[in-house]
């Protein structure tokens, strides 16, 4: 009752301040406004949505939904736009929590098994989204003016977007549900490894799309293209690695206010990055690997560094996602984007089954396997905001697209994951209490209240 | 010393200092310390080495800081206001007659610097052949509520007299963000009514924050979860505040206020969270106010005034308020209240988010620098009376 009164008090103070000064407010104050308002009242409404069994991610989206332009107007347009400065950073650290979570020690022995089942899928969903969204371009509200080459790469680019998963989705249940065993562990893996493949792949598409459209660094040669390609991938990994052997030394030698010094780092990773024409998902995925495989921290002092740093990061970058919604375009998109899940979510059985079937897998996680790749959230939102930074053109309606095929694929994606771990028996069986996870979706506690003891020892 | 303005101890210098560096980093140990850097540490102010700092890295000198970064950072200039507002509302203690009689001594102590300051820079112009209009008054008072504010930061070795005068360098606080709320309401109304509706306005900020916030902190599901209810609360009442062109500082004292009374642990939660980020944003604050320091005619001008005036309103402040405090002598409390810390500068910084003019600009930058000398200033007095004691 006090988080649904403290919710309400937060809507009237946002709603007394932009009523008192009817014209545009000072900026950095809209800014500041902006952030306060979206923090707290998102994960209050991601608390409401969880209480109906669906993910925090989905109630921060609503909420950003409901309070940007097309709804209350509480986040204005231009303060939906200041907040998309967090998008760099929150992309960055998604990529970062990704790239903790594969071990490759621990993956090694499942290796072949998960590269199977992974690339299979992966190779069923090209080939059947690929020439279905390179067939119905025309009737595609992205850029459907697009033919020939530009068309076929633009077609790759949604391609591989359209195909993304979501990590920080599937932790997050995982840490909800307490689930531990067979099909946690592979679901995990899949998503990971397609995922560094997808952002790879993405790299390669951004640069296919560049050069078809004569608006990339080496648009229009082919060996140019091919060595910033080249500069890009191997670039951001070395780039990316480096100053993960960095963070990892100071891991080891101080690791003092590391919050803020992880932060720090997404912030270098995307600036810094972006500067030297590095692709900050690559960038920040090979710091995350060289942080957990070759110096990995010991103790949880990382993981809390996470949890602290990730939640406020993540929730902004949301509740933003969900502002900057053309809600206008999404009833035109919403068919569409009803039609492209479907197909995504058929192309994904029949690739997990078909990697079954290759190597001859019966077991019931490979079985189930599919289910838990269907939710779809950071990542993707996060290739579609770099799609419409570089083309904010037919980026942008591609952005709008996106947001609204996440948010069907947000709905059923947890729904459908939890059912199958339910099914597999896993639910619960996590032996320790779970610390929040990276989208905040763990408790510290069942009382609803953090320990006092926490307040106390700081 | 927890409530202070900036906050308490820096918890990196806690941390390196309660767990000293691995042994292969002994030798930079002191590097590694943000406020201990070149030894400065607890001998002055971190505004005398990261405004210095700011100056170099901004668009006057390096230019690594240009102004679009500065702007960028105007929301974390925003929550640092709030913050340090949030500080000064929880550190007002006035529950025993002691603590009632030092707020009443520092008041008037602030009150007739102000005044003096006001009225002197006021002389000066008439004496410039300025014309005396509001726009005039404003920039006088903000150069008297920016030379109003003490910080006492002198090492803690004096016992009872140098706590009464640090808790009376505390209390002066309260009047001067007060001062300054009616100074930056003041900016761009249209009359006294317009003004006080939008003084009115922040402390409904305030106050709207400080409710939500002691509704959250407490019912928050997470170390995580609630931390974000801390920075959100944060953000959200220095961004309102100054979202309405008033003062995030008054907002922020607001709310610190509330916490401090309403029942529970807010206040603690606040603390301890807020602990964690709030002298990086300090460190910010200092070095966007070095970089927009912009040395034209006016600053300069504005600059000696604003030092020379400032003393004078503090041994006058100080002789009054030792009045009321009778154990304190007045040139023992005039000497550590010439330490001015950093609210000065966020008074300023304020006046320039809310009247983004050439006249503002300067006026900030005189406060920034004479903050320095001010510092400086009181580097040399303090010690001569302690050493008189």
């Amino acid at each position: 009752m006090r988080r649904i009164s403290g919710l309400a008090v937060v809507l009237v103070l946002a709603l007394v301040v932009q009523r008192a000064t009817p014209e545009i407010g000072h900026a950095g104050g809209s800014v500041a406004l902006a952030i306060g308002f979206a923090l707290i009242a998102a994960v209050l409404v991601g608390g409401l949505v969880e209480r109906v069994s669906l993910p925090r991610v989905t109630g921060y989206l609503l909420l950003g939904l409901i309070c940007g332009p097309f709804g209350l107007n509480l986040i204005t347009a231009s303060m939906a736009r200041e907040l998309g400065l967090f998008n760099g950073l929150a992309v960055a650290l998604i990529a970062f929590i990704a790239g903790l979570e594969i071990n490759i020690e621990r993956l090694r022995p499942q290796l072949r098994r998960i590269s199977v089942l992974g690339l299979a899928t992966l190779g069923v969903m090209y080939a059947v989204l690929l020439p279905l969204i390179w067939l119905a371009w025309p009737w595609l509200p992205i850029a459907p003016e697009a033919s020939g080459v530009e068309r076929a790469a633009f077609a790759l680019v949604v391609t591989v977007i359209v195909i993304s998963f979501s990590p920080t989705v599937t932790i997050a249940v995982i840490a909800e549900n307490r689930a531990r065993g067979p099909l946690t562990e592979l679901t995990l893996a899949v998503v990971i490894l397609t995922d560094l493949v997808l952002i790879l792949a993405f790299t390669l598409a951004m640069q296919a799309a560049a050069w078809a459209s004569g608006s990339g660094s080496g648009s229009g040669h082919d060996v140019g293209m091919g060595i910033q390609v080249v500069w890009e991938v191997l670039g951001s990994f070395a780039f990316g690695a480096a100053l993960g052997a960095l963070f990892a030394l100071y891991l080891r030698v101080l690791a003092r206010e590391l919050t803020l010094v992880l932060l720090g780092l997404c912030v270098v990773l995307t600036g810094l990055g972006a500067y030297l024409d590095f692709e900050p998902l690559l960038a920040a995925l090979a710091a995350g690997l060289v942080v957990e495989n070759i110096a990995p921290p010991s103790g949880d002092a990382l993981k809390r560094a996470v949890e602290r740093g990730a939640l406020p990061v993540l929730v902004i970058f949301f509740a933003a996602a969900g502002a900057s919604l053309q809600l206008d375009a999404l009833g035109d998109l919403g068919v569409v984007a009803l039609a492209i899940a479907c197909v995504r979510t058929a192309a994904m059985w029949l690739g997990s089954a078909a990697g079954r079937a290759w190597i001859g897998d019966h077991s019931l996680e490979a079985r189930w396997l599919w289910m838990g790749l269907v939710p779809q959230a950071g990542v993707s939102i996060g290739l579609a905001v770099i799609v419409a930074s570089q083309y904010p053109g037919w980026g942008t309606r591609l952005q709008t697209l996106i947001v609204s095929l996440i948010a069907i694929h947000q709905v059923i994606g947890p729904v459908l994951f939890r059912a199958a771990l339910a099914r597999a028996g896993e639910i619960g069986k996590m032996e320790f209490e779970p610390t929040a996870g990276s989208e905040g979706s763990g408790r510290s506690g069942r009382s609803g209240k953090v320990e006092e003891v926490e307040v106390e020892s700081a | 010393m927890d409530y202070r303005e900036a906050g308490g101890a820096d918890q990196l210098d806690v941390n390196l200092r309660e767990a000293a560096a691995p042994a292969r980093l002994r030798a930079i140990d002191f590097l590694l310390r943000t406020r201990v850097a070149l030894g400065l540490q607890p001998v002055t102010a971190p505004a005398v080495l990261f405004v210095p700092m700011g100056f170099v890295l901004g668009p006057q000198v390096l230019g690594l800081l240009p102004r679009t970064v500065l702007a960028h950072l105007d929301p974390a200039v925003t929550v640092a206001l709030a913050a340090i507002g949030i500080f000064i509302g929880m550190g007002l203690e006035t529950g025993d007659r002691q603590n009632r009689r030092l707020l009443a001594a520092a008041s008037v102590q602030a009150l007739l610097t102000i005044l003096t300051v006001s009225a002197a820079t006021l002389w000066l112009m008439s004496q410039w052949g300025l014309r005396l209009d509001l726009a005039a008054g404003v920039v006088a008072a903000v150069l008297g509520v920016a030379a109003s504010v003490s910080s006492a930061s002198a090492p803690d070795r004096l016992g009872e007299a140098h706590r009464l005068i640090t808790r009376i360098a505390d209390f002066d606080d309260f009047l001067s963000v007060m001062a300054g709320a009616v100074a930056v309401a003041a900016i761009g109304a249209t009359g006294w009514g317009h003004g006080l509706i939008r003084f009115g306005e922040v402390v409904a900020v305030g106050l709207l924050a400080g409710v939500a916030g002691w509704l959250l902190f407490e019912r928050a599901h997470s170390v995580a979860e609630r931390g974000v209810f801390v920075i959100g609360t944060l953000a959200l009442v220095g961004g309102a505040a100054v979202y309405v062109n008033g003062s995030p500082l008054l907002a922020g004292m607001v709310a610190g206020i509330c916490w401090k009374r309403l029942p529970g642990r807010a206040d603690r939660i606040v603390r301890n969270d807020v602990s964690r980020f709030q002298h990086p944003l300090v460190i910010l604050l200092l070095m966007v106010a070095g970089a927009m320091v912009e040395l034209t005619p006016l600053a300069i001008w504005l600059l000696a005034p604003f030092v020379v005036f400032r003393l004078a309103g503090k041994v006058i402040g100080a002789w009054a308020a030792a009045w009321l405090v009778p154990p304190l002598r007045a040139g023992d409390l005039a000497a550590y209240l010439l330490a001015p810390g950093l609210l000065g500068i966020g008074l300023a910084l304020n006046f320039v988010q809310v009247s983004s003019t050439e006249v503002a600009a300067a006026v900030a930058s005189a406060v920034a620098l004479g903050t320095l000398a001010s510092e400086l200033l009181a580097l040399m007095a303090a010690p001569g009376a302690a050493r008189e004691r």
